[in-house]
């Protein structure tokens, strides 16, 4: 079909324009004055249209099961819903890195029509920069994986997508998550324009904040939403493993979240330029880095594409040649400091640089347990597995520390803050959370002190910015209500996994038609199986009662499904949630025998771990939003 | 007043240590899942024993039960598997000469970290 076509041709064409650009800027840059040639303009639109038209063809090739296309034939399947052939578009590795170049121009045309403020040469060599990187997927693409293969001959069905992709969650995953990585490289780009151009300042720190938040907030979206499926779909209860994959998406998140900061002082005080800049270049350099992992093969998870060594070898390559890239501009131009700027112990100032210290840590700590195995397997062939246990153990005991000196420094004034004042409300709060937490471990023995100490730092933040929240209110005390919504978000985000890790309950048994179990306070019954077809799976349902002891009954429907293209058996979790605990049942069948393998569990909090994700993003948002008023 | 609020929270920080060193060994079926939470399914890609439904999960789940019924402890547990199936099987590494650098390497950059921030802020910092 044309589409094919349409979308190759599309390719072929931003290659083009791209290199046009490059002739262009070449030929702009050395004109003095303001305005920025409008062919620049034209190709920047074009290059921008013709790989959104090309992005387009594909989804429309899915849309229409064109299965001429390698990638449609692999990927999907007639009886597939419209839904889940539209995501199946980027649910493949072709797919998804042609929705990345769509995304890296989106963000370029995007840069050029809102940074009109700022200098040519900035702007033009920003554009530069980031035509590197897209004529670099560009060029990727279509050598090594080209979305619009041909197939001959035609086959006439395609092979399905992995069921557990097919899921809402998981189908507007990719693109959100994509925003948020591809949102880095212009941040890159700008930076390198900026560092040699000498515009690393103010106007620059205030100019890219906007990058960094949308970036910020969208990758923090998409972390959750892929931990929202891992926690329903893949029928073990968690939401987080320490998975590699999981991993490479954490790492971009905690950069950014130290750029965020750093970006904040640089615009406030001008200070910390090449820290902002080096910051910049590591956050896009680990979602590079990230992208590697996944598509290179060399990662043992559950969510890596199918492997081809010839990519690995190319984004390595593409990756190094702009690690070298960046060093080398940074050595030449490094910002240079203007004057001396100074400030007290107790400022934001510090507290910011608190904050990029313990982020970097925790950054170190992902990085080194994510690629450490892959490294030891090189070196003398020796298999380890980093899980869990490893991440718990470095990270936990520094989370305490982090949370007050969180609660403490945004108490705190630019430049220097007498100590004294706040000194008589922060005891307050300190003894409010340590009453708070006496009275938990008072009720829970079984509490190790690690707990107890991170349930206080978490309230202890907790309880100052509600205090501050409600000082808002009542006497319209000036705050930044963006800063307090996310911290607050944050700090009830460890709360409540440390609640739930610490006080969920959970057992296996076997069940079989008709018998009953009882589990803490409640009684299971297995009252019977009841069948279902749907249009690409069938499923069997296990009807189950839970019975509290006041004889309240909870109905739980387990599904089985038996997805037909391809052939997989799913287990869907049935869960029940309020606003104190969810209780999740999952069943699985147990083979050569009529009983079924009962997974139940009651995980307190669960709901608030959402809801605080979501606190911290929106806190992002609403910056953006009272920035443009 | 001042020094009667540190009292009490020193108080109060001495009260909640004396209640959380009370550890609780936990049932016999919270053991298996403990246990079987760090172990890796090494048939499955990238999931725990615990989580995993496979023949293989299955078989050491059962293997656990009956070494933990024999009295073995949970050190002693993955000591076997690691001789049976390699360290690959169990989620956190060992503390040994090959490991030096993964367990080493997070504090060493806060450490390093820490001294950076120290000698570059020094010059900046002035009590007003």
């Amino acid at each position: 079909m044309i589409f094919g076509e349409l979308g190759y041709y599309s390719l072929i064409f931003s290659i083009l324009f791209s290199i046009l650009l490059f002739f262009f800027i070449y030929q702009d840059y050395f004109i003095k004055n303001n305005n920025i040639n409008i062919k620049i303009y034209s190709f920047c639109f074009l290059q921008f249209f013709t790989i959104i038209l090309s992005f387009f063809s594909l989804v429309f090739s899915f849309l229409l099961s064109d299965f001429s296309l390698a990638s449609v034939f692999e990927n999907s399947h007639s009886s597939k819903p419209m839904f889940y052939k539209f995501s199946g578009t980027w649910g493949n590795h072709e797919g998804s890195l042609l929705l990345w170049i769509a995304v890296l121009s989106s963000f370029l045309f995007l840069f050029l029509l809102n940074s009109k403020k700022d200098p040519k040469k900035y702007r033009l060599l920003t554009i530069f920069f980031q035509n590197i990187l897209i004529l670099g997927f560009l060029i990727f693409i279509i050598k090594t994986s080209n979305p619009f293969e041909k197939l001959i001959p035609i086959p006439k069905e395609g092979l399905g997508l992995n069921p557990i992709l097919q899921d809402p969650a998981l189908a507007i995953h990719p693109p959100i998550l994509y925003i948020g990585y591809v949102g880095s490289s212009i941040i890159f780009s700008s930076s390198l324009a900026s560092m040699i151009v000498n515009f690393v300042s103010k106007i620059w720190a205030e100019s890219i904040k906007i990058w960094v938040l949308i970036s910020w907030i969208f990758l923090t979206l998409g972390i959750m939403l892929g931990s929202i499926w891992a926690y329903y779909e893949l029928g073990w209860g968690g939401f987080w493993f320490w998975d590699p994959v999981e991993n490479v998406s954490l790492m971009p998140w905690l950069a950014l979240t130290a750029l965020l900061h750093s970006v904040i002082i640089l615009a406030k005080r001008n200070i910390f330029q090449s820290w902002t800049v080096i910051l910049s270049i590591i956050t896009f350099a680990l979602s590079m880095n990230g992208t590697f992992l996944v598509r290179s093969g060399i990662l043992n998870s559950i969510h890596t594409f199918a492997n081809d060594p010839k990519r690995g070898i190319f984004i390595l390559s593409f990756l190094i040649f702009l690690s070298l890239l960046s060093l080398i501009i940074f050595f030449i131009y490094q910002p240079q400091k203007k004057g001396n700027i100074f400030f007290n112990f107790s400022s934001k100032e510090m507290g910011i640089a608190i904050n990029n210290w313990f982020m970097i840590f925790f950054l170190s700590a992902v990085l080194i347990g994510t690629i450490y195995p892959i490294l030891l397997e090189v070196i003398n062939g020796k298999k380890i597995s980093v899980g869990p246990p490893y991440y718990n153990f470095i990270l936990t005991p520094f989370l305490i520390p982090f949370l007050i000196i969180m609660t403490i420094s945004v108490k705190m004034d630019w430049i220097r803050s007498s100590i004294n004042e706040k000194k008589k409300e922060l005891l307050f709060l300190l003894i409010f959370a340590l009453f708070f937490v006496l009275m938990i471990s008072y009720f829970f023995e079984e509490i190790n002190i690690t707990v107890l100490l991170i349930f206080f730092s978490s309230i202890f933040l907790i309880f100052s910015l509600f205090k501050d929240f409600f000082d808002f209110f009542r006497n319209k005390k000036k705050i930044n209500i963006a800063q307090i919504i996310s911290h607050f978000g944050f700090g009830l985000l460890i709360f409540s996994i440390a609640v739930c890790s610490t006080f969920s309950k959970e057992i296996d048994i076997n069940l079989k038609v008709g018998e009953s179990i009882k589990l803490y306070n409640y009684e299971l019954k297995f009252k019977d199986l009841s069948m279902k077809e749907d249009k690409n799976f069938k499923s069997i349902i296990g009807n189950f009662n839970l019975v509290e002891a006041n004889g309240k009954i909870f109905y739980f429907n387990p599904e089985l499904r038996i997805y037909d293209q391809p052939l997989i058996m799913t287990s869907e979790a049935n869960i029940k949630t309020n606003f104190f605990k969810d209780k999740y049942i999952v069943m699985n069948n147990v083979s050569g025998s009529d009983y079924y393998n009962i997974r139940f569990q009651e995980k307190p909090f669960m709901i608030w771990i959402w809801i605080a994700s979501l606190l911290i993003a929106a806190g992002g948002f609403l910056s953006i939003i009272l920035k443009r008023n | 007043m001042k020094l009667s609020i540190k009292k009490i929270i020193i108080l109060l920080f001495i009260l909640i240590c004396s209640i959380s060193t009370s550890f609780s060994a936990g049932s016999f079926d919270n053991k298996i899942k403990k246990i079987s939470k760090n172990l890796r399914c090494i048939t499955c890609q990238g999931q725990s024993i615990d989580a995993s439904n496979s023949d293989f999960a299955l078989d050491v789940k059962n293997f656990i039960k009956i070494k933990l019924n024999e009295g073995l402890n949970e050190e002693q547990i993955y000591e076997l598997l690691k001789k049976k199936y390699g360290s690959w099987i169990v989620f956190k590494p060992e503390f040994k000469y090959d490991n030096y650098l993964l367990w080493g390497f997070p504090y060493l950059i806060f450490l390093i970290g820490g001294i950076y921030i120290f000698i570059k802020i020094r010059k900046k910092i002035i009590k007003f």
